[in-house]
């Protein structure tokens, strides 16, 4: 396929993405694999749609049921995508771990920021809700994730935060890993208190932060 | 006091604010894990109300958790002949996360089938959070649709009679509604994140199910009719990243309209709990026809100022508006009264003066009496 065409097919894609017309969408990645198109690059077209969706979700245009109807699309796309992945150089940006702390069970939020941290291409550690800080500080361990994004709602659960950056200093992971941290009754200046390295309102502001601490580590 | 909250209903001047806070969470949580402050150990909730000397608003009552006289679902749901309720659970209460033990399932089987559900109780087994909704598929829908259908409404005497006994001269009576139709999927029956794709990827089955929800407003309201209600309550939790603009112009408006001049035609107000982020949302709340919203939280909580707050409402009263999070410890004791010195002075006498949305667990009791203060400050200058 020209460059000529093969712009115009990642167009219409992005296209189809940003109207959530799944059934073109997938029309579409089956086209671009069946023309050659390397398997990177349709997802990197992918990508730029999603970037799209959250550029107009900060505008102020698309809402978070947008972000999830997108991120519904993206993953039938992935399903086309899946059997030519195997040997595509398609590497994760980063590993992200991400809880709701123990003795909260709201997930709403953390649920979106999971969906489009996918859907940008990170891998995601879920760990669910109600977790542990032991059982953080374990995936931590496990996986060595550049960002762990921590969740909670009720006042009474705000304690974990502090709790989960102190262990994580007396275990030496404080400087390999990023931690953001949300939830509505979280405020900018409890999360400086605690020492963690960014607080996201929504969880399209967490995905700025993570996409910037990756975009700065790399150079 | 009952005055009062008449005079807030009917839109009168001159009369004395009103502070109503919800305090029956912090009681539970803490009476549950045995760290209610020594002053109020032995008293029951309705007696740490008078302590503080504020109005009641959730009190422990007949039928327990959630039977509160000043905002209680006051109807009880008749099944159709066909329907049958089938429930298992553990009765204990845990001190810790529970275990799946805990859990608590509860099916509806009808001829058209069996709906699921699973919920367990927090941490303190003092509320409940849905494991898994009844409503999954569009096979779970149809037979959701024949229970809706089957289904009607009684008004619950043997609980506004305890009510009344022990409140009906200080509380006008304030009722629940369930929540409207899409704010009763996404948060009661479907799940959020279920409703959005399944509105998205089977619009035409969901209306059909939104309609048969909308219709059972109908029952809901016929049962009410006659009782002794000032105010009904749509307990919809309102938050603009569950219900954005366009859904809440789709969904929401054409329901509110349909349904709040037949609350009007009974003599009864109307009220909807909106405790989320709602900046995109006010701009639009006045042509719903609601008299008033309760709950809305402002800055630094919520995210609108009282002056948006003002602004969106119009000459809609509100009820709360102190974030919850400004009785906290780490909130200082000036912000607090500064807050609720602006809100007085921003909405008077269109206010009902509460916490948005809830006393939190580990707030700290005392500043209620501190709120309490700036109240009779400004009810002596009346």
């Amino acid at each position: 396929m020209c460059e000529l065409g093969k712009a115009e097919l990642f167009e219409k894609l992005k296209e189809s993405l940003l109207g959530f017309d799944s059934v073109a969408v997938r029309k579409e990645v089956e086209e671009a694999i069946q023309t050659g198109l390397p398997v990177e690059e349709i997802i990197e077209a992918l990508r730029g749609g999603m970037e799209e969706v959250g550029n107009r979700y900060r505008a102020g245009e698309f809402f978070v049921t947008d972000l999830i109807v997108a991120g519904e699309v993206m993953r039938e796309a992935q399903e086309v995508l899946e059997p030519s992945m195997k040997n595509a150089s398609t590497a994760n940006l980063a590993t992200v771990v991400v809880a709701t702390v123990a003795g909260d069970i709201h997930d709403i939020g953390k649920n979106i920021f999971v969906m489009l941290l996918r859907a940008e291409g990170f891998r995601v550690i879920d760990l669910g809700v109600d977790v542990s800080s032991e059982k953080i500080i374990g995936a931590v361990k496990e996986y060595s994730p550049e960002i762990l994004g921590l969740s909670a709602l009720l006042t009474t659960n705000l304690e974990e935060f502090p709790k989960i950056v102190d262990a994580l200093k007396v275990d030496g992971f404080r400087d390999k890993v990023k931690v953001i941290i949300g939830g509505a009754t979280v405020t900018e200046q409890f999360a400086r208190e605690i020492g963690v390295d960014a607080y996201a309102k929504t969880a399209v502001e967490g995905i700025g932060f993570s996409r910037m601490w990756i975009e700065k580590s790399r150079g | 006091m009952y005055n009062d909250i008449m005079a807030v209903y009917e839109g009168r001047e001159g009369a004395k604010l009103v502070f109503q806070p919800r305090i029956k969470h912090w009681f539970d949580v803490n009476l549950s894990s045995g760290s209610l402050p020594k002053h109020y150990q032995g008293m029951y909730l309705d007696e740490i109300y008078e302590d503080l000397g504020v109005t009641p608003r959730e009190v422990w009552g007949y039928g327990g958790t959630g039977s509160e006289f000043a905002g209680y679902y006051a109807l009880t749901a008749i099944e159709g002949d066909d329907v049958e309720i089938w429930t298992r659970h553990s009765p204990s209460r845990r001190q810790s996360s529970p275990t799946e033990v805990d859990y608590i399932v509860t099916e509806y089987r009808t001829p058209k089938g069996t709906i699921r559900q699973v919920q367990r109780p927090t941490e303190h087994g003092t509320s409940l959070m849905n494991v898994e909704y009844y409503l999954k598929d569009l096979k779970d829908i149809e037979v959701y649709k024949h229970i809706l259908q089957e289904r009607n409404y009684m008004w619950d005497e043997a609980r506004y009679s305890w009510g009344w006994k022990r409140y009906g001269d200080r509380l006008p009576l304030r009722a629940n509604l369930q929540r409207a139709p899409l704010m009763w999927l996404m948060i009661g029956t479907m799940g959020f994140q279920r409703t959005v794709t399944m509105l998205w990827r089977y619009p035409k089955e969901m209306e059909e199910l939104l309609h048969i929800l909308d219709m059972d407003f109908d029952k809901q309201l016929e049962a009410y009719k006659g009782r002794p209600v000032a105010e009904l309550n749509f307990v919809d939790n309102i938050h603009q990243d569950l219900c954005p603009p366009p859904y809440f112009r789709k969904y929401m408006i054409p329901f509110f309209q349909r349904i709040i001049p037949k609350i009007h035609a009974m003599g009864m107000c109307t009220t909807s709990h909106w405790d989320g982020f709602v900046k995109q949302l006010l701009p639009l709340v006045q042509e719903t026809g609601l008299d008033g919203l309760e709950c809305v939280t402002p800055l630094p909580q919520g995210d609108v100022t009282l002056e948006e707050m003002r602004e969106g409402m119009g000459s809609m009263f509100l009820r709360d508006g102190i974030p919850a999070v400004l009785f906290c410890s780490w909130v200082s004791i000036e912000t607090l009264k500064d807050h609720v010195s602006r809100l007085i002075e921003a909405f008077y006498p269109r206010l009902i003066l509460g916490i948005s949305d809830l006393l939190p667990a580990n707030a700290d009791v005392e500043r209620l009496r501190l709120v309490n203060e700036i109240v009779k400050e400004f009810n002596e200058k009346l």
